[in-house]
């Protein structure tokens, strides 16, 4: 397995630059994830790895080895594609066998290589059917296969859940994960689903707009968003986003809550004047008396296990807040609000967080 | 309300039943009389009235046809050159819609744009051209000469592919480029094998089409020994004096081939002729 490098990539079509002075180092082995919403540029940093793209400007390693001008099928990566693209006239092993045979492997070492792939996916019976024979989850794993049998120095993906139906996603998306343990492979997977990308990366790569907005690993990303669109991006329901202004007390600086309370950040120094307060469902607490915030309960989803309270603040926006399972709260019922300080996020009118930059400090 | 309704539709249905009936009457009655009079004997067929069933069956113009005739040899120039012009069009055609639906080369929409503009220059232009180069070529009364002019007849072939060549989804050719395919094995081990129900049709249309031709066979057949049959039945006037029946023998001859692959391939046909409706000029 092999380190794959992008240095100083650009990318356009046209006159349109769809990648702009990109550089991403993906490590021997990791399973990285590319996430984003629809044109933020995820697939053509991905079909620019594979070859499927030109890269305009920059440089491309894969295993230390100069890729840029190589043609796809000499790079020695593999790729998964959304809809598959199983050769329907080729029965699963033609299919597997096929990539085997341009690059003149012996009859012996492809069906070695087929039978290894076909046990470790458990698909040895389905070798001699066709791929219109096939349910969705079986394509899928064909696919898989028939990356597997090249054995490249990285995987590529994309979006390659996308396509079944949603319990069949989640089990997938589980046998994928015990498949990278197993394999130890480096994995760069694109999708818009930010449950897979938790759920599957090492780390993860939040583009938007055609540039990187974070890199980190999941928590990091969930916990420490480094911009206001990663902060509303990632996890859902999305983050509350509240208009605060900041205030000194004394020396130490924190901010107004909607309640008029003075809370204290600590650590965060370079931030002064209106910032955005985010915070996420679950770190705001319903409380008898010392609110950060009051409002009226506006929604109630009863999920099962927990419950989202769609709060109209008296001084502030709607809120989502989430509460125990067994809420027994109403609609209409007045609701006193406590945000968890170690959770709150800070942003700037340039979208960046604060506290994020003023903690690092 | 309703049933009234109803009975207009049964009504207009009839109708439209009976249209089709009478039209398809028409159509295959000048046919089934020909096929009729074919094995009626000479004297019953120049009788002035129309009689629809033979008062004495005979299939001797079709042995005295057979037999006193090069029909034989006919059916053979144009198995020959209905066969040659199909494969080389179909293959030839096959590369160049996969090239111009799938390559990226410079001058790829133009070139689609003169395949096109061919349309426009009807077959018969270009007859008085053909005949000069082949007769320079010293290809008259050859199959070589018989085939090569009708190679370009059929640019409709070209677009027919192009067209299907992209509706194929192109992860297809993505993913035999990550497999390290070359072009070639591309086209021929993926592309070519998805459309084989595509290729079958055009080649029988293309088949017919050619079998059909009169005119460049005509021209480029001066010898009875060179002629395709639709051109040699004319002959069978000359070879028979004025025998109706035999000459109509003739033609059910020249038509059988053409008449047994519409029978067997009926859904390929209607296939071909749906693809190329519209298209072809």
């Amino acid at each position: 397995m092999s380190d794959i490098k992008l240095s100083n990539v650009s990318k356009t079509f046209g006159t349109v630059s769809v990648i702009d002075d990109l550089t991403l180092t993906v490590h021997s082995g990791e399973f990285l994830v590319l996430l984003g919403p629809s044109g933020s540029g995820k697939t053509t940093i991905l079909r620019m790895i594979a070859g499927l793209e030109t890269i305009d400007k920059g440089t491309l390693e894969i295993g230390g080895h100069r890729c840029e001008s190589l043609p796809p099928g000499q790079r020695q990566v593999a790729m998964v594609f959304q809809n598959y693209a199983l050769y329907p006239h080729m029965s699963v092993s033609g299919n597997m066998a096929f990539g085997l045979e341009n690059i003149g492997l012996g009859k012996a070492e492809i069906a070695a290589r087929i039978a290894a792939a076909a046990k470790l996916l458990e698909m040895t019976s389905l070798l001699e059917r066709y791929p219109a024979q096939l349910s969705g989850g079986q394509r899928q794993r064909v696919a898989i296969g028939r990356a597997i049998v090249k054995q490249p120095k990285a995987f590529l993906f994309d979006e390659p859940l996308s396509n079944l139906d949603a319990a069949l996603r989640v089990r997938t998306r589980v046998e994928l994960a015990q498949l990278h343990q197993r394999l130890k492979s480096t994995v760069v997977y694109v999708t818009h689903d930010q449950t897979e990308a938790m759920t599957l990366a090492d780390r993860v790569v939040v583009l938007n707009n055609r540039h990187v907005e974070q890199i980190g690993t999941p928590m990091e990303i969930y916990h420490r968003p480094a911009t206001r669109f990663v902060a509303g991006f990632v996890g859902s329901p999305a983050m509350n986003f509240i208009q605060v202004k900041t205030k000194l007390n004394g020396k130490k600086i924190g901010i107004v809550a909607p309640s008029g309370k003075w809370i204290a950040l600590p650590g965060a120094s370079n931030i002064k004047g209106d910032v955005e307060l985010g915070i996420r469902p679950e770190s705001i607490n319903i409380v008898d008396r010392d609110a950060d915030a009051t409002g009226q309960v506006k929604i109630i989803e009863r999920l099962g296990e927990r419950t989202l309270l769609h709060v109209q603040l008296d001084k502030g926006p709607l809120i989502i807040v989430q509460d125990s399972g067994l809420s027994k709260l109403n609609i209409n019922s007045p609701v006193k609000l406590k945000f968890n300080v170690s959770q709150i996020s800070l942003f700037g009118p340039d979208g960046k967080s604060s506290l994020r930059s003023a903690a690092s400090k | 309300m309703k049933g009234s309704r109803f009975h207009i539709s049964r009504v207009g249905a009839w109708l439209i039943t009976s249209l089709t009936v009478l039209i398809a009457l028409a159509w295959v009655f000048p046919l089934c009389w020909g096929v009729i009079s074919s094995l009626k004997p000479e004297d019953e067929v120049v009788r002035p009235y129309i009689e629809l069933w033979p008062q004495t069956l005979t299939f001797d113009h079709y042995y005295t046809a057979l037999t006193n005739s090069l029909i034989g040899l006919w059916y053979i120039n144009s198995l020959v050159t209905a066969v040659g012009v199909t494969s080389i069009t179909i293959f030839s055609s096959m590369l160049c819609g996969y090239a111009i639906s799938q390559l990226n080369f410079p001058g790829r929409r133009y070139l689609y744009m003169l395949i096109l503009a061919c349309f426009m220059v009807p077959t018969q232009t270009l007859i008085i051209n053909h005949f000069i180069l082949m007769a320079n070529m010293h290809l008259l009364n050859t199959w070589l000469g018989m085939i090569l002019p009708q190679l370009v007849y059929y640019p409709v072939v070209i677009i027919v592919y192009k067209q299907f060549f992209d509706g194929v989804p192109k992860e297809f050719r993505e993913a035999a480029l990550m497999d390290n395919a070359s072009e070639w094995r591309i086209f021929y081990r993926v592309y070519m094998p998805m459309n084989w129900g595509i290729t079958t049709a055009l080649a029988i249309v293309v088949f017919i089409w050619t079998w059909n031709n009169f005119l460049w066979p005509f021209l480029a057949a001066t010898q009875n020994e060179t002629m395709t049959v639709p051109v040699g039945i004319t002959q069978v006037y000359n070879a028979f004096g004025v025998y109706i029946a035999r000459r109509l023998a003739a033609a059910v001859l020249a038509a059988l081939p053409v008449v047994l692959l519409y029978l067997f391939f009926q859904r390929q046909v209607t296939q071909a002729i749906t693809l190329s409706a519209g298209i072809k000029g």
